[in-house]
């Protein structure tokens, strides 16, 4: 089990294994082919929703193709929901605790995978333990020191307490214990090189492919946090799961326009996922398997 | 003293043992040799030892100054509000109960309902969304056209929220003019009323959970799948074996780790499984339909604290579902010991 | 006691924050500027142009900006500035507001606090907030006294003025009446089931058998619950405020008649406020419900152009409310004088008449019923009825409501978990009881 850096040199070699020189038969084809078409479904039926009207989608059977009030479900939902602040304020939020936890992460990571110091093991101990705490756990306290503070519904509510993850750390650790040499560090250090020139000109060139995974999942995951944010922030200021809970509970005009916003929610994403679909993929399976 | 290397064994031998891929020539380069000068050398060797002596620690800085802040003490506070009567009416008002929510709990058929359902939903979409998880990637494994299509599809559902995903299937799933229902209808099958069964509510739920992960999870699957060594399957199939049989003894055995890893990380998930649930069940969703029959954890957590106002119920439910996991997690590594002595 | 934990809690969160590190913060400075209503430091706050800035919080639609009358009253008073921070729903504004009084900040000049809480409010939290009963310009005989009684503490310190209440009527589907040879003029339906609720339930029963088939005779056995439980002065809680509801008679009452219709299939098994009831309105499956003010405008929504001409509104059996608001002014607030002035300039009956006009929420003060908009006011939607007349004649005869501090949490355990058991999952009513009872047990014990 020797570590090699997950570099593209390695791709070509894992072509030629496994079952990948046998060709997919039709009953592969024909599986597959249902697999997406149940996972994309909803997503076009989404699209279809909200471009009908409450009426039609009260009806049975319900609609299977568009109808033409797509343009202006969208515009209300837009205006409704506060749609156009929510996605401004959802990409602040998801980029910044992106940003932040592959930073603070990269650091925490490295120093548990390549560092001495005092209580080391003890420390990854807990970091560990605190995967397992459910969010909802924190809300309580959390609320009432955002509200000592007098953040809510201001961003910073959302961003500081999610700004590290224990996950984070732990992926990165696990990933750099591998990925980056230890004598290379150490030649570093030998030639007198200073702690910040070996994060800067070692560190983080290794980690580059892991902090590219761990930022997507990050960014991901942020632009869907759902708990927090609705007790948070409210519709005055909110993000865009906020925008959308209230969509969905609160007193509506019209289903069809609900699922317009669920669909502006999701479009920003689902557009990353058509452009960058295969880097996003390769990122993941490099992730997995060091994970 | 090697103060910055974890490893341990003779510092004159860099290279000794394990063979050590060649050293990236940027990174070298560009770090820059000391100058001349023996008082900048003195500067520099005691900059040297503060550096090494400390940095690790301002490098953990920022992540545990954080944590402490948004992590532990929350985790301690709920923990001792646990502890308390409280009411959201008054959370400054605390009177000391000790382990009064606990027992409480013990005797609470909601909660033991709550506890019940999130397991029985976490099997029920955590099983299926592996096993075909497996038998995707098993076919995305296969030499295919289009396959950078079919993996980013099966992938896109992971970019949809719970909120929009669960919105969709709300409406998918309805009971007089829901498409599901239609199509059950249309076939003879009759209707389902999804939401007030204690199964179908269930499965409702499960299914969104399903369709959002197993995409994710395939690809794991086929990333792990791509590294086992092709001479594995050959030796077994000139033993005889079929691909069934390869599938079997070849392919699982070997992705044992990544299935344990998505068992842990999908039973982290369903045990604080929340905004489904809550969304699917429409106005008044934290009570998890009439009977609570889809009622979990997470959701009753919510409705004792934030509908209640039982902030001291709430935070000792909470403490329990963070006990709950360790519990799940200390079985999880005795099966992980038990699975690497087996090996 | 409640000082020194408080003290230790503050101590506590300052610790943390001082932790973060100053530097931390500072970086997000930029973040906090930008953010909308809400913190602000202490003292009055004004704006760029020295006016006074007035924040108000409220939930769901209120309907005062929408009415216009915060320009109205920012062009009389142009040293003042009106912000509103809205919250959609009062299950997430309620909690952050006791938060905040708690915390004793990032509370807003005005709040608005719903019915269902205002006992809560009103027994816990007084003492955070201005007593209004002798404040200037606010005359306590405009109000119906069982609304002023709502909003007063034991000790007789108003804490919040009455904005709307929600004086019954019900609304009913003439087509689907004519179709089951009921009357469909609003007289003659009123008349079917003047004085008494059992007599609802028996026209129930007649439609039942003679109205068209896919359609039921009323939406919920839960919203029936609610509509004759409120019609009583006890339901939950007696006089004292003790704990009433196994076996007052208005929840008696109200669950038998509730477990009457769904048993014998009157109700569409839906739950008010669901998606189901959304599009069951959008089909018109069902043929009456129990219609405050406010369910006009839910009901012109939904039922959208299909259910033009087709809905009218008829005296309810009982005069009984439901929902209806309050403001109030928390001690904690920046520009105190200057928000009860407010306060009571929006809750003065020409306001609250101005509200009905435009937004249907109807007034809690009788003088404004006298009022050319509200005494004249007819809904074309609803077949041109008279709702203003109709209205003010439910509200009079409305009961002096009893609150308590769970209403919310009973009124739920009844209607979301008893009643639903029975009406969608075919449980015995007795196991309904048993199981709401339960429910309460569990929502009030401390």
């Amino acid at each position: 089990m020797k570590p090699t850096k997950p570099t593209p040199q390695r791709r070509p070699v894992l072509r030629g294994r496994a079952g990948r020189h046998l060709h997919g038969g039709p009953l592969t084809y024909a599986v597959l082919i249902l697999f997406t078409a149940g996972s994309l479904f909803p997503l076009v039926w989404t699209a279809i929703a909200a471009s009908r009207n409450n009426t039609r989608l009260s009806q049975t059977p319900p609609p299977f193709w568009f109808g033409g009030n797509l343009f202006k479900n969208l515009q209300t939902a837009w205006t409704d929901a506060n749609m156009g602040l929510a996605l401004l304020n959802t990409a602040v939020v998801a980029g910044t605790i992106a940003l932040g936890t592959v930073l603070f992460s990269t650091l925490a990571g490295f120093a548990f995978a390549k560092l001495r110091f005092r209580f080391k093991n003890l420390l990854m101990l807990l970091v560990v333990a605190t995967m397992m705490v459910p969010p909802q756990l924190s809300v309580v306290p959390l609320f009432m020191t955002v509200a000592e503070l007098q953040w809510t519904d201001q961003l910073q509510a959302v961003i500081l307490p999610t700004l590290v993850s224990a996950f984070g750390v732990f992926f990165m650790r696990q990933y750099l214990v591998q990925a980056l040499p230890s004598e290379l560090v150490e030649a570093a250090r030998v030639d007198g090189a200073s702690s910040l020139r070996i994060i800067w000109h070692i560190v983080f060139p290794a980690a580059r492919p892991a902090m590219a995974v761990l930022g997507m999942l990050t960014f991901v995951a942020a632009w869907n946090d759902f708990f927090w944010p609705i007790i948070a922030l409210t519709q005055d200021n909110p993000t865009v799961q906020v925008a959308l809970a209230n969509l969905g509970q609160g007193f509506v005009p019209d289903q069809s326009v609900i699922m317009a916003g669920a669909l502006l929610g999701t479009l920003p994403l689902l557009l990353a996922f058509v452009l960058f679909g295969r880097q996003i993929v390769g990122g993941i399976m490099q992730g997995a398997v060091k994970g | 003293m090697r103060p910055y290397t974890d490893q341990s064994g003779p510092a004159a031998s860099p290279s000794s043992g394990d063979a050590v891929p060649a050293p990236d020539r940027r990174a070298t380069a560009a770090v820059e040799r000391p100058q001349a000068g023996d008082r900048r050398r003195a500067w520099r060797s005691r900059r040297y030892r503060w550096d090494t002596k400390y940095s690790p620690y301002a490098f953990v800085a920022p992540f545990f100054v954080f944590f402490a802040a948004f992590g532990v003490f929350p985790l301690l506070y709920t923990g001792w509000s646990s502890l308390h009567r409280v009411s959201l009416s008054a959370p400054n008002d605390m009177e000391w109960v000790g382990l009064h929510n606990y027992t409480r709990l013990l005797e609470d058929e909601f909660f033991w309902n709550a506890l019940r359902n999130t397991f029985t939903i976490g099997v029920l979409s955590t099983v299926p969304q592996l096993l075909m998880a497996l038998g995707i990637a098993h076919l995305l494994n296969y030499r295919l056209r289009a396959s950078g299509f079919f993996r980013v599809a099966i992938l896109t559902p992971y970019a949809t929220s719970v909120a929009a995903a669960t919105l969709v299937f709300v409406l998918l799933f309805g009971r007089d003019y829901g498409m599901i229902n239609w199509v059950l209808d249309a076939v003879g099958l009759g209707k389902v009323d999804w939401q007030s069964g204690t199964l179908s509510s269930q499965v409702a739920v499960s299914t969104i959970v399903i369709w959002r992960w197993t995409g994710y999870n395939a690809l794991i699957y086929l990333a792990a799948m791509q590294a086992v060594p092709n001479d594995l399957y050959e030796s077994a199939a000139l033993d005889g074996a079929t691909r069934w049989q390869q599938f079997l003894h070849v392919t699982i055995p070997s992705l044992r780790p990544t299935i344990l890893f998505t068992v842990v990380v999908s039973t982290i998930g369903a045990t604080q499984l929340f905004g489904e649930p809550l969304l699917f069940g429409g106005a008044g969703g934290q009570k998890g339909g009439a009977s609570h029959q889809f009622q979990t954890l997470g959701l009753y957590l919510y409705e004792q604290g934030w509908f209640n106002f039982h902030l001291g119920r709430a935070s000792a439910i909470a403490w329990s579902m963070f006990l709950i996991l360790l519990i799940v997690a200390g079985v999880h590594l005795l099966v992980a010991r038990r699975l690497r002595k087996s090996q | 006691m409640r000082t020194s934990t408080r003290t230790r809690r503050r101590a506590v969160v300052v610790a943390a924050v001082v932790a973060l590190g100053a530097g931390l913060l500072g970086g997000c400075a930029e973040d906090s500027d930008e953010g909308t209503g809400g913190g602000g430091s202490g003292g009055s706050k004004k704006d760029a142009k020295g006016r006074t800035v007035i924040e108000i919080g409220t939930f769901g639609v209120f309907g005062y900006k929408q009415a216009g009358l915060y320009d109205e009253y920012m062009k009389l008073h142009p040293e003042i500035l009106i912000k509103e921070d809205v919250t959609e729903r009062v299950d997430t504004y309620y909690p952050e507001l006791l938060t905040h009084l708690a915390a004793n900040s990032g509370l807003q000049d005005i709040q608005a606090i719903e019915v269902g809480n205002i006992n809560e409010i009103a027994t816990t939290q007084a003492d955070k907030f201005e007593d209004l009963s002798k404040a200037p310009g606010i005359d306590k005989s405009n109000w119906l006294d069982w609304k002023w009684a709502q909003g007063t503490a034991r000790d007789g310190r108003t804490v919040a003025l009455g904005t709307d209440i929600g004086p019954m009527g019900l609304c009913y589907r003439k087509d689907l009446f004519a179709k089951a040879g009921l009357p469909t003029d609003r007289e003659a339906v009123g008349k079917l089931w003047a004085g008494d609720w059992q007599k609802y339930v028996d026209v129930g029963k007649r439609y039942k058998a003679k109205g068209p088939g896919g359609t039921t005779f009323t939406d919920s056995a839960a919203g029936l619950f609610a509509a004759v439980n409120n019609g009583y002065a006890e339901r939950f809680y007696d006089g004292d405020g003790k704990l009433i509801y196994k076996d007052s008679p208005a929840v008696k009452t109200a669950w038998d008649l509730a477990m009457q219709a769904a048993e014998g299939g009157l109700t569409g098994k839906l739950k008010q406020f669901d998606k189901a009831w959304d599009q069951a309105y959008a089909n018109g499956t069902f043929a009456t419900v129990s219609c405050p003010p406010w369910m006009l405008g839910y009901i012109k929504e939904k039922a959208g152009t299909a259910g033009e001409d087709k809905w009218d509104v008829a005296a309810a059996p009982k005069p009984a409310n439901w929902g209806g608001s309050f403001i109030g002014v928390p001690k904690a607030g920046k520009n105190k004088a200057e928000a009860i002035k407010l306060a009571a300039w929006l809750t003065a009956p020409e306001q609250q008449a101005k509200l009905f006009d435009k937004q249907a929420s109807f007034p809690s003060t009788p003088p404004a019923y006298d009022l050319d908009v509200v005494s004249g006011a007819r809904n074309p939607y609803f077949g041109d009825a008279p709702t203003g007349q109709l209205f003010a004649e439910a509200a009079k005869g409305i009961p002096t409501l009893v609150l308590g501090p769970k209403d919310q949490q009973i009124g739920t355990a009844f209607g979301d978990v008893g009643i639903l058991q029975v009406e969608q999952q075919g449980k015995s009513p007795q196991e309904g009881w048993k199981a709401a009872l339960k429910e309460i047990d569990n929502a009030v014990d401390g």
